[in-house]
């Protein structure tokens, strides 16, 4: 180990990054954006979902039933249809993602307290809007049945939680609001942070492709100092985005921080340094920068993606999954970045995901090192 | 054979891609202080056996050493001792040439005391001192070469090994650049230098001719002239198509080369054929500026060696 020839490749890659534009550009500004579309395009809460009706008992209580349903911005009465081919070809067009059918004796059976003989048509090519829309449609029965049909209970001596066996009240902690974003941005900058990673994977395999890298093999310079230096730059503009991002998630998308700032950071750091042991993996094995781009993409993103439990909890993958996901600097940086905005943990809960970072960061620079020659063909 | 021992020394060096045999048997002695020239067309080998002196490709088989150490064992005690300009020697395009200087004197452990002195040094000796400041990728591809020989020479190398360091560059600075190695070699460095321009092979002490990965010639420059058969003689015809259809059919010629509009006409004795292709010539009525007998050049000689290679192994 030379500190000096580590300084000197920190020295020229850090000259590399600042006047080299779109090396630049994909560093510092590349994952705050990838992060702001991905929150918008992830957490748009769904509403004025389009459905249909076919109220077969047209009755005073059924128009009512209809006008509560569709009484809010959830759920839109894009038509009243006069049958269930109609409701067919409006879920074919795309017209409707939900039909409500009420039976001929809906009135009847509403006022017998039988039930409600209603059907619910949803479109499967779509369930997220159809999963809201069945969602909502419950609600909205809750609410007829305490305010429309109080009346009616009343004077029939019935109490209203006949109607309603069970009251559950859920609350969550952390995101009362359970808001999606509130847990989902969090968990997205452990992705956008591969951004670092792809750059340095890109600036390895740029450098076999100009052939710097056979003017360095014949150099004395040392392998594992080359990669170590190499490395810690963009640690170093990694570290940048840690520091932003928590800012913009509070300031823009009102996300709590409740843990401690300079925790995060150290982990920050722990994460950046294993991330970053995966580009230098994939620089070190990939020929050209395209196949760089492509291994990237296939190693860091997409897996950073559906594997770290960012979307998909863990705990409902297959064994090989979650095997494939303890592998993923990832997975342990989503619990931290998690803890540390929502629940404000400390070290005490937060120190095996540390560990396994570093573990992973120095497993995967050993792996780099090992198999980094400084040898051609 | 020799009295000092050489500095780099080959014995059946052999390099394999999967089948094909890149370096075939190599046995190469050169000594402290040479200018060595590698000569060959392209694919014969040249850049593959740099690569294998400089410690950048593993031995297949044989074995060598340079500078002393052994290459299959010390490759990177070779290192230090060895500079390498590969063919597409790539600089930091975004680093200036002081930056890139910079970067070549740190990673080879150059003294700190000494560097200022030598980057003044070689930017005098490469003609970049006013261009120090300058970013390598705006820098002329001669300029560039000559950036790359500075950066290979930051560590004052006892052995330089070149792989074709003006293929590409303008003809001024191609002087320039050998007038550099001249220098270099007077003051003691080992060169080994690779090229596809025989008049640049003229300027080596001596060249290796390298064909199909084997080493078919290795002698001073004048002894490989001379390996040409017969004599040579220039014509420059005023209808060079008619006159080369016409002296190809005559007795005692070998070989007809088109130069441009001259012809290089090979025969077994000029003194013979001399008055004897100029009656042809006449009598056919054909003109011409000038015949005369010539001393053979490299090219010539590299030339008629090559085809009689590419014969043998026809037949």
């Amino acid at each position: 180990m030379s500190r000096r020839n580590i300084r000197a490749v920190m020295r020229k890659e850090i000259q590399h990054i600042v006047r080299d534009r779109g090396t630049l550009f994909m560093v510092l500004i590349t994952p705050t954006m990838i992060l702001m579309i991905m929150a918008y395009a992830l957490t748009v809460d769904l509403e004025h979902i389009p459905i249909a009706v076919l109220d077969q008992n047209r009755t005073k209580i059924s128009r009512a039933f209809v006008q509560q349903i569709t009484a809010g911005d959830d759920l839109d009465l894009y038509a009243q249809v006069g049958s269930i081919d109609e409701i067919e070809v409006m879920l074919v067009k795309g017209e409707i993602k939900a039909a409500i059918i009420l039976a001929p004796d809906f009135s009847e059976a509403v006022l017998s307290l039988r039930g409600l003989p209603m059907q619910v048509i949803i479109d499967g090519t779509e369930p997220e809007s159809g999963n809201f829309a069945v969602d909502h449609i419950g609600q909205r029965i809750e609410r007829f049945i305490r305010e429309a049909m109080s009346d009616q209970m009343q004077a029939l001596g019935i109490p209203e939680e006949a109607l309603l066996p069970i009251d559950l009240r859920v609350r969550a902690w952390y995101n009362p609001g359970l808001e999606p974003r509130v847990d989902m941005i969090p968990g997205l900058i452990s992705m956008v942070l591969g951004f670092p990673a792809l750059s340095v994977a890109l600036a390895l395999a740029h450098e076999r492709e100009h052939g710097t890298l056979e003017q360095l093999m014949v150099s004395p310079i040392g392998r594992a100092d080359l990669l170590i230096g190499k490395m810690i730059p963009y640690i170093f503009v990694g570290m940048a985005n840690v520091v932003f991002m928590p800012i913009l998630a509070m300031l823009w998308f009102d996300i709590p921080f409740n843990g401690n700032f300079p925790l995060f950071l150290l982990l920050s750091v722990f994460f950046l340094f294993s991330i970053l042991s995966m580009g230098i993996i994939i620089g070190v094995f990939m020929r050209t920068q395209a196949a760089a781009m492509a291994v990237s993409f296939l190693l860091i993103f997409f897996p950073g993606f559906f594997l770290t439990g960012i979307f998909f909890p863990i705990a409902a993958m297959p064994e090989i999954m979650r095997m494939e996901a303890i592998f993923l600097p990832g997975t342990h940086y989503a619990v931290i970045t998690r803890g540390l905005f929502l629940t404000a943990v400390g070290m005490d809960v937060l120190w095996p995901y540390a560990v396994m970072l570093v573990g992973l960061g120095i497993l995967f620079t050993g792996v780099a090192a090992l198999f980094f020659r400084k040898r051609l063909g | 054979m020799s009295e000092i021992e050489a500095i780099i020394q080959t014995n059946g060096l052999t390099r394999l891609f999967k089948e094909h045999r890149a370096v075939d048997a190599l046995d190469l002695s050169i000594q402290p202080g040479e200018l060595f020239g590698l000569i060959g067309p392209d694919g014969a080998g040249k850049t593959t056996t740099l690569r294998l002196l400089a410690g950048l490709l593993q031995i297949s088989e044989g074995e060598g050493s340079v500078a002393g150490f052994d290459l299959r064992k010390e490759a990177e005690s070779i290192k230090p001792h060895v500079g390498y300009m590969a063919q597409e020697f790539s600089l930091y395009a975004e680093l200036t040439v002081v930056e890139n200087l910079q970067f070549f004197s740190e990673i080879y452990n150059v003294d700190r005391t000494e560097v200022a002195e030598r980057f003044e040094r070689l930017l005098r000796f490469a003609g970049l001192t006013e261009f120090k400041q300058r970013r390598a990728e705006h820098l002329s591809g001669g300029m560039k070469k000559k950036l790359a020989l500075a950066c290979t020479l930051i560590h004052e190398p006892k052995i330089l090994l070149l792989d074709e360091p003006t293929t590409g560059v303008d003809p001024v600075s191609r002087r320039e650049f050998w007038e550099i190695l001249a220098d270099l070699n007077l003051a003691g460095t080992t060169i080994v230098v690779s090229t596809p321009y025989m008049d640049e092979a003229d300027r080596c002490a001596r060249v290796g001719l390298i064909y199909a990965g084997r080493l078919v010639i290795c002698d001073t420059p004048m002894a490989i002239r001379g390996e040409l058969p017969g004599d040579l003689l220039e014509l420059q015809p005023e209808d060079w198509r008619a006159a080369r259809r016409l002296i190809t059919s005559l007795p005692g010629v070998m070989q007809v080369q088109t130069y441009g509009e001259s012809l290089h006409v090979i025969v077994d004795s000029a003194e013979h054929r001399q008055p004897e292709l100029k009656q042809a010539l006449e009598d056919q009525g054909l003109g011409f500026r000038s015949l005369r007998s010539a001393p053979p050049r490299m090219e010539e000689a590299f030339i008629s060696l090559i085809n009689r290679l590419e014969s043998e192994e026809g037949l």
